[in-house]
């Protein structure tokens, strides 16, 4: 199917722009432009991301000075409307390249970040502060090119964040963070405050930078999958798949039917035990510690599920590369179906309840809006997305496992998502109700999964990896769209690994959240967005 | 008139472990590996190299290998175990927690801990905190850079299930509160100055827990150029608690060893 519109995009695109392509190629529903002229970048991204209305996926750098081809800088575009199509725009570089931050906000951050990691210089950027690397960090150091050795140490250096400044009468600066007073990640927030008004936020984030993708290019490729796992403890299996579909499809091995509803079932029960999580701390955070406590129960009783199913009570270790490790036998079958019957009605009763409360709904109403062309122009996904109507879903769009069967709406179906898309405001209440929904139907998708093919778990890679391909893998975790994008190299190793999870885009919208809320409501806004430190800093 | 049961009430029957019988860790949970006592005879290589954070090491005597494993670097992947099935095997008992690095490693020819449920650790510790503090134990948590896991489970302890205030402990919001530190992640560089200015802020006597595999050696993400290779390179640490995530069972022995600890000054 993606063969036609592959064809189609590349026609236009040779169409217009022929003289300023090099060459293109296909992979899958990937389809590569390779630029002639780095100066070409914003006309081409610009056409690719307004006129044929794609949203930007990620940005790859690549060192590839060893293999005589400099940098090189992938912008990634996917359609998101049931046309499974990336379009790369490959362009080879030297130490800048045009930046597109003015025309697509949501490349501001790549931007910065391959400032950081490979020191190279975005022209007209607007923001060229530090991301990844902090103050203490020397300035000359660029972690991922490839003569920066992995273990190297850096001296600490003194110098202070630019942080911007809200002046005036009666404004004041409160700053929270890196260590929090809750039991979350670290990260710092700087709010600029009148009365208990929020006139400004600022996140500084990356405190849980740990080398993931320099990391991963000194491993075993099946010890990377550990390390996908660990990318966040919460989304192990939305990062693995994506980090095997990848490697699956550089090795051109389809994976067996039961492999893939396996790890179906497994990213359904992922999402649900981690909504669990974030309908309690909205019910926390909202001061209303009764609802928090019996969706706690439901979310460790989901949790002991996990860990009899898999052996890990996050989840870890599930996924292998060209299947699963983790079988679904006939007694976990019956496992699973006796806990999903308990969980459901005691699920609906909670919700019952909180709807109930005045004082809750109140709370949430019209708290932590987020307006539809902010989160349109920052790349916002997942239920982030959903809850101002933005109706992204990589399980629709880009297919992977067994979603496709389960994705599939009658044509009034579509029509009634769309009116609904349409009705959904942007508030907690609305993250509040769409992941109530996203619960309902994750049961749905477990449910109709669990009739299983028997055609083994996985299907064996070749020992020996083609050096120097790519492909891009992608999944949808609880937070939104995860996309993995995995280069071999020479002798079974990994020259590149990418990693952009849902948080990445998403960390930016809280500081449009919360304008105008009272600090009070920032721990509510917070939680109802689900935004992970770990996943964003790699 | 009839009394109206928890249920009707609550929606919820109590849910809390109560039982000091109630081990409900399940059987094939992967706690921790464990060696087949008979000597091993093939080739040692090709076990050492299946371990991803090098947590396994063997001594080098000719006519037997004596194979340890270091509890604190074992992600418990499982490579190990599939490299040498015959040989290495993965019960669902988890590791232990312990006072000094060294112990994290086990021989295997040597022996393992006590197996004590939730609710008997609970109830020890709560009678040394009466003990030791009168009446309860502050604990901060600090994140140097986890994955999340371990905030999972540490938040799991103060769930209804575990509800682990009803031992005396609770969680504070300042480190100037605190008496127990519990330090998850490998201390990534970008947390390290926020980690000890935490501990310079904790008032003694105080008592640091590192939680978890990346805490105690780095884990996976090891020591490289954005990490330190665990919470002890950063702050004196007191307690090593392995796994990866460690569980709500594990946790708990950490902090009454923790209390220990506290109560023997320091030994």
């Amino acid at each position: 199917m993606n063969k036609i519109w592959i064809e189609k995009y590349k026609k236009d695109i040779l169409g217009r722009f022929e003289n300023k392509i090099d060459k293109t190629w296909e992979n899958y529903n990937e389809l590569h432009l390779f630029l002639k002229s780095e100066q070409d970048i914003p006309k081409i991204c610009n056409y690719v991301y307004s006129d044929l209305v794609t949203r930007l996926t990620t940005m790859i750098c690549t060192d590839e000075r060893k293999l005589g081809n400099g940098f090189v800088i992938r912008h990634v575009f996917g359609k998101e409307n049931g046309e499974d199509v990336f379009i790369f725009v490959t362009s080879k570089i030297d130490e800048s390249y045009p930046s597109i931050a003015l025309t697509i906000p949501a490349a501001i951050l790549h931007e910065r970040e391959i400032h950081d990691m490979f020191g190279i210089i975005p022209i007209d950027n607007p923001d060229t502060r530090p991301l990844v690397l902090h103050d203490h960090w020397d300035k000359d150091t660029f972690p991922l090119r490839k003569d920066f050795g992995l273990n190297t140490k850096i001296p600490r250096q003194e110098r202070e964040y630019p942080f911007l400044k809200v002046q005036g009468e009666r404004i004041c600066e409160i700053s929270v963070g890196p260590v929090h007073a809750g039991i979350i990640e670290p990260g710092h927030f700087r709010f600029s405050v009148m009365g208990e008004n929020i006139i400004n936020l600022e996140t500084r984030l990356f405190y849980a930078h740990k080398g993931t993708e320099k990391l991963a290019e000194s491993m075993k490729i099946d010890d990377v999958l550990l390390l996908s796992e660990r990318i966040a403890g919460d989304e192990s299996i939305a990062n693995s798949t994506a980090f095997c579909q990848s490697i699956e499809k550089i090795t051109s091995v389809t994976i067996p039917k039961r492999a893939q509803q396996i790890r179906t079932i497994f990213g359904e029960l992922e999402r649900l035990y981690n909504h669990m999580g974030s309908l309690a701390g909205i019910s926390m955070d909202a001061g209303f510690p009764f609802g928090s406590a019996r969706l706690n129960i439901l979310k460790e009783r989901l949790m002991k599920l996990n860990e009899s199913l898999s052996g890990s009570r996050i989840l870890f270790g599930v996924n292998r590369i060209g299947g699963v490790r983790c079988d679904i036998v006939d007694e976990s079958r019956k496992i699973l179906t006796e806990t999903m019957e308990s969980i459901l009605p005691d699920f609906e009763n909670i919700v019952t309840l909180l709807k109930s409360k005045s004082s809750f709904i109140d709370r949430l109403k019209d708290t932590g809006m987020i307006s539809k062309q902010f989160a349109h122009d920052l790349g916002v996904v997942g239920v982030a997305a959903r809850c101002i109507g933005i109706d992204v879903d990589t399980r629709r769009d880009h297919p992977y496992s067994t979603y496709l069967l389960h994705k599939k709406e009658t044509p009034q179906e579509v029509m009634q998502r769309e009116i609904s898309m349409q009705k959904r405001k942007g508030d907690v209440l609305t993250r509040f109700e769409v992941r109530v929904q996203e619960v309902r139907e994750s049961f749905d998708i477990i449910r109709t999964s669990l009739s299983l093919e028997n055609d083994g778990l996985y299907t064996s890679i070749p020992h020996n990896l083609e050096p120097f391909k790519s492909a891009l893998g992608y999944a949808e975790s609880h937070r939104g769209q995860t996309v993995h994008w995995v280069m071999t190299g020479e002798n079974n190793s990994i020259f590149r690994y990418k990693v952009r999870t849902a948080s990445f885009f998403n960390w930016p919208i809280i500081e449009q959240a919360v304008l105008n809320d009272i600090v009070p409501d920032f721990p509510l806004v917070n939680k109802s967005l689900d935004l992970s430190y770990s996943g964003n800093d790699l | 008139m009839k009394k109206k049961s928890d249920k009707a009430i609550l929606g919820n029957d109590i849910e809390t472990v109560r039982s000091v019988d109630n081990r409900s860790i399940s059987p094939n949970y992967r706690g921790s590996i464990a060696f087949n006592v008979e000597s091993f005879n093939g080739n040692k290589n090709s076990i050492l190299d299946s371990c991803p954070t090098r947590a396994l090491s063997t001594s080098n005597d000719d006519k037997q290998a004596t194979f340890a494993v270091d509890h604190g670097k074992c992600i418990m992947c499982g490579y190990c175990s599939q490299a040498a099935p015959e040989f290495i095997t993965i019960q669902s008992k988890p590791a232990s927690p312990v006072k000094l690095k060294k112990q994290l490693s086990e021989y295997s020819n040597s022996l393992t801990q006590s197996e004590k449920s939730f609710e008997e650790v609970g109830n020890e510790l709560r009678e040394k905190i009466k003990k030791m503090f009168g009446r309860s134990l502050a604990i901060r948590e600090v994140d140097a850079g986890s994955c999340n896991g371990c905030e999972i489970e540490i938040t799991a302890l103060n769930n209804p299930i575990y509800d682990i205030e009803r031992f005396g402990i609770h969680f504070v919001a300042s480190p100037r509160h605190a008496d127990v530190l519990l330090v998850t992640g490998p201390a990534s560089k970008n947390m390290e100055s926020a980690l000890l200015q935490t501990y310079e802020s904790t008032p003694g006597p105080k008592i640091v827990i590192a939680v978890g595999a990346c805490a105690c050696s780095g884990g996976i993400f090891g020591d490289t150029y954005a990490t330190t290779g665990g919470i002890d390179k950063v702050i004196p640490v007191d307690v090593y608690i392995p796994g990866c995530p460690p569980r709500p069972e594990v946790l708990i022995q950490g902090l009454l060893l923790a209390v220990d600890r506290m109560i023997t000054n320091g030994k």
